[in-house]
């Protein structure tokens, strides 16, 4: 079956050592280091997260290179981290540039716009886009290695209700459908003439912006019907009922795996408490 | 012994401006196989609904009567618990596959009911036998399943919890021939093999005739006619107005004077073996290529990304004026060839000329006039606030001023008996409005060749032959359409030509009437023939056969 990151951009892990782990290991390795960052204080403890993030998608066999096609976008986001350090808020710390872009004089006062970067501004900087780069790294690591079946089972269990269970796993199913829904729409808009190389970004914003009415009513159908036939089966979003069927164990790398992140996140906690 | 009463049961959606039911008053004995017909928007799912407590427990709404199910009252008890003995089967195979494979799917609806490990594996195993799968098939994705192995699944899915009644809601509606006739026999099997109450909707008499014990035909909320099929097929007016068409075989029958009631083609063939029939011939003549070309397809072929051939070396012309149907089985490349004569897909090989021209001469703007494409869902290509903008929206691409645009809708929208409904959200419109507006915001850009894709899946018979008849109409006005079907014998009734696609390739091209008679043409392309071919085909009868039952009736006459 394929991981989700498969189903969106065709990439998944291939260690079948890694992929027959525990799916609650598989679930809490990314998931511990994520936690882990929001104790992180400087770009140097961040940095180990990245190692460990890493290491552990080089462990499951997930190339990165799809992070070659989404450079754009990375880059767009560690910019837009920078900028706001720079140009909207000011850090204290060792002045290293500061120069006045604008300066207007009013009744109330001096409004200044000002490009001013300090020490700890450009720790600032490097900090967001490590951590950036660590979400990044864990959620590769969640999205190619768990199938959304892993999904619904791993939520069950660890005693989740079925109806969040499945939830779950229709949210995914869900998003297919979206995107093939989006590309046919578009397709028809292109059958009733529309070029979408020709026309300008503005009009091509509305025409994305009208394809929401079919997208969403489609969408709604397709819960509706859903819902009809969850309930068909007397399924209902309190339904409660313990996986009886699929109990995997765990193995000792389950453990280890498991001993290992929590360490891993008992020590940031501590670290950012001390 | 009753395992269904319902009781003066009305019902009234909450925004509806309508009551769905009517005052329904059912019985159903155990044991039983009931079939409800009816025209779309009879009210024959809100019924279904109603027998597990869906409605009124989960849908707000206006309720009054009484149902009664397997003696729990579907007020008192919650749907959860009556879902535990009335399972039931919606139309669309893909919307209703929860879990992400075959296995998890059935699992799904026997976990909750605390039976043991090993008895799940023997429920599973026990349902894909009856529906006619094996284990093999647990470990399918629903991408990997055909439509009516997934309705298939959705049976066993519903049988797996060993229910005392089975509701099938259209099961075969949404399916190709294939797909039908695999769902069909496991339905057969269900009815002979268990000891189960089957309620079934159904638009195809023909099935119903074969299956069902007894019948109710709805109409806007009313069960307007109730018996066993010889009974009630045998109204053939009455409740043709209702919007049911009973079998052509029966219809045939009946109107030629045949003894009793035929319960099957054959059993018609059989009983008419039996007289001395007189046919009236008459000559078919291939098609005349005396119009104007419109659109060349020269050797086109075409594969997918991920490397599935679907076009192998395809040769068509759409001539001015002509109503194509384009069929063959799923998979045979009908939409990928549909889709490259609208320029949305671009031939690997070959090439595709429009007035002369080829396709890639034409920006999208002067193709869209050549060509228009209808989806199969009209909610892909509705994406407008108003009826009237959704017909617009062609026209004011091209800039035309404001008084020739409105010219043309307003035309469009008269033609298409949307005008009533111009200031409306498309959203709001029922399935039978957004199928016209599709058809009417294509229109509006008058193009010279209409490719409708697949508009009579899932619709009934009064709805499918209006579309046609629409169509016709259109092709008369000079342009061509070309008609993505599955139904033949709506196919061969208003088309002038039929093309039959296998494997990506045209194995049949010309006149309905005797490309049908092709025996390796039907056979190949999975075609189902109208009664009329078979009884000619059996009896032996001069070709070619009518293709309407009042063209048989007054072709054929029969003595004793």
């Amino acid at each position: 079956m394929p991981t989700v990151l498969k189903e969106l951009v065709g990439i998944e892990a291939v260690s079948k050592w890694y992929m027959s782990l525990h799916v609650v290991t598989k679930i809490f390795i990314p998931f511990s280091i994520s936690l882990s960052i929001l104790f992180t204080k400087d770009p140097i403890s961040v940095i180990p997260l990245i190692l460990i993030a890493v290491a552990y998608c080089r462990i499951s066999g997930i190339s990165l290179s799809l992070l070659k096609r989404y450079i754009l976008v990375i880059g767009s986001m560690t910019s837009f981290v920078a900028l706001t350090f720079i140009l909207f808020s000011r850090k204290p710390g060792n002045v290293i540039f500061d120069v006045t872009l604008l300066n207007i004089k009013a009744e109330k006062g001096i409004f200044e716009w000002r490009i001013f970067i300090t020490d700890v501004a450009l720790s600032y900087i490097c900090l967001f886009t490590l951590r950036i780069f660590v979400m990044i790294f864990s959620a590769i690591l969640l999205l190619g290695t768990l199938t959304d079946r892993d999904l619904v089972w791993g939520l069950r269990s660890i005693g989740l209700p079925l109806g969040f269970a499945i939830a779950a796993s229709l949210f995914f199913r869900g998003v297919q459908f979206f995107i093939s829904d989006f590309y046919t729409v578009r397709e028809a808009m292109m059958a009733r003439g529309v070029d979408f190389s020709r026309i300008s970004l503005i009009k091509k914003f509305f025409l994305y912006i009208n394809a929401l009415i079919p997208l969403l009513s489609l969408m709604i159908t397709r819960s509706y019907e859903v819902s009809m036939a969850l309930e068909a089966r007397g399924i209902a979003p309190g339904t409660k009922s313990r996986s009886i069927y699929h109990k995997p164990k765990m193995r000792r790398a389950d453990y280890a795996l498991l001993a290992l992140n929590t360490l891993i996140l008992f020590t940031y906690v501590m670290g950012s408490l001390c | 012994m009753l395992v269904v009463k319902i009781e003066d049961l009305k019902w009234k959606y909450l925004e509806s401006r309508r009551q769905i039911l009517s005052g329904i008053n059912l019985k159903v004995e155990k044991g039983e196989f009931l079939a409800i017909m009816g025209p779309t928007g009879a009210g024959k799912t809100t019924l279904v609904l109603a027998l597990n407590g869906t409605i009124p427990q989960r849908i707000p709404g206006e309720f009054s009567g009484r149902v009664e199910v397997l003696n729990m009252d579907t007020l008192k008890y919650d749907v959860s618990d009556i879902a535990k003995r009335i399972a039931l089967v919606f139309e669309d195979p893909e919307i209703q596959f929860v879990m992400s494979n075959v296995e998890d799917e059935i699992v799904l609806g026997l976990e909750w009911l605390n039976i043991s490990r090993e008895e799940i594996e023997e429920r599973i195993e026990w349902a894909l036998d009856l529906v006619g799968l094996n284990k093999s098939f647990l470990v399918r994705q629903p991408n990997q399943l055909s439509g009516g192995e997934k309705q298939r699944i959705a049976i066993a899915t519903a049988i797996a919890r060993k229910p005392e009644i089975l509701v099938l809601d259209e099961p075969t509606s949404d399916l190709d021939p294939r797909g039908k006739s695999e769902v069909i026999s496991s339905i057969k099997k269900l009815r002979d093999e268990m000891d189960l109450t089957i309620i079934m909707v159904e638009h195809e008499s023909d099935l119903v005739s074969e299956l069902a014990d007894r019948i109710i035909v709805l109409d806007n909320g009313r069960i307007i006619v109730e018996g066993d099929p010889s009974y009630v097929f045998r109204k053939i007016d009455y409740i043709k107005n209702h919007g049911v068409f009973p079998p052509e075989y029966v219809e045939i029958g009946l109107k030629l004077g045949v003894n009793g009631f035929p319960r099957n083609v054959e059993d018609l063939i059989a009983r008419l073996r039996e007289k001395n029939i007189k046919v009236r011939q008459f000559e078919e003549k291939q098609l005349f290529r005396d119009k104007a070309k419109i659109v060349e397809v020269r050797n086109v072929e075409y594969a997918y990304p991920d490397g599935i051939v679907a076009l192998r070396g395809v040769n068509l012309d759409i001539f001015e004026k002509e109503l194509i149907a384009l069929v063959g089985p799923n998979g045979s490349g009908k939409t990928t060839l549909a889709k490259i004569i609208a320029g949305l897909l671009k031939p690997v090989k070959g090439e595709v000329l429009i007035d002369g021209r080829p396709i890639e001469n034409y920006d999208r703007l002067k193709l869209s006039e050549k060509i228009g494409y209808v989806y199969q869902n009209p909610e892909h290509q509705i994406f407008n606030q108003t009826v009237w903008d959704e017909v617009a929206f062609g026209l004011k691409l091209r800039n035309l001023n404001y008084k020739d645009i409105e010219e043309k809708v307003e035309k469009c929208l008269e033609k298409f008996k949307l005008k009533r409904l111009a200031r409306e959200h498309p959203f709001f419109l029922s399935k039978g409005e957004k199928r016209r507006l599709a058809l009417a915001s294509t229109y509006a850009l008058k193009p010279k060749v209409m490719i409708v894709d697949e508009p009579t899946t899932g619709q009934d018979k009064r709805f499918s032959e209006e579309i046609m008849k629409t169509l016709k109409v259109l092709t008369e006005y000079g342009g061509a359409c070309l008609v993505i079907t599955h139904s033949i014998s709506i196919a061969v009734k208003y088309c002038d030509r039929i093309v039959v696609l296998k494997d990506g390739k045209v194995i049949a091209d010309g006149n309905p009437r005797l490309v049908l008679l092709n025996e390796r043409v039907v056979e190949e392309g999975k075609l189902t023939t109208p009664a009329m071919f078979k009884i000619y085909k059996e009896l032996n009868l001069p070709t070619p056969p009518p293709v309407t039952v009042e063209e048989f009736i007054e072709r054929v006459k029969i003595s004793c």
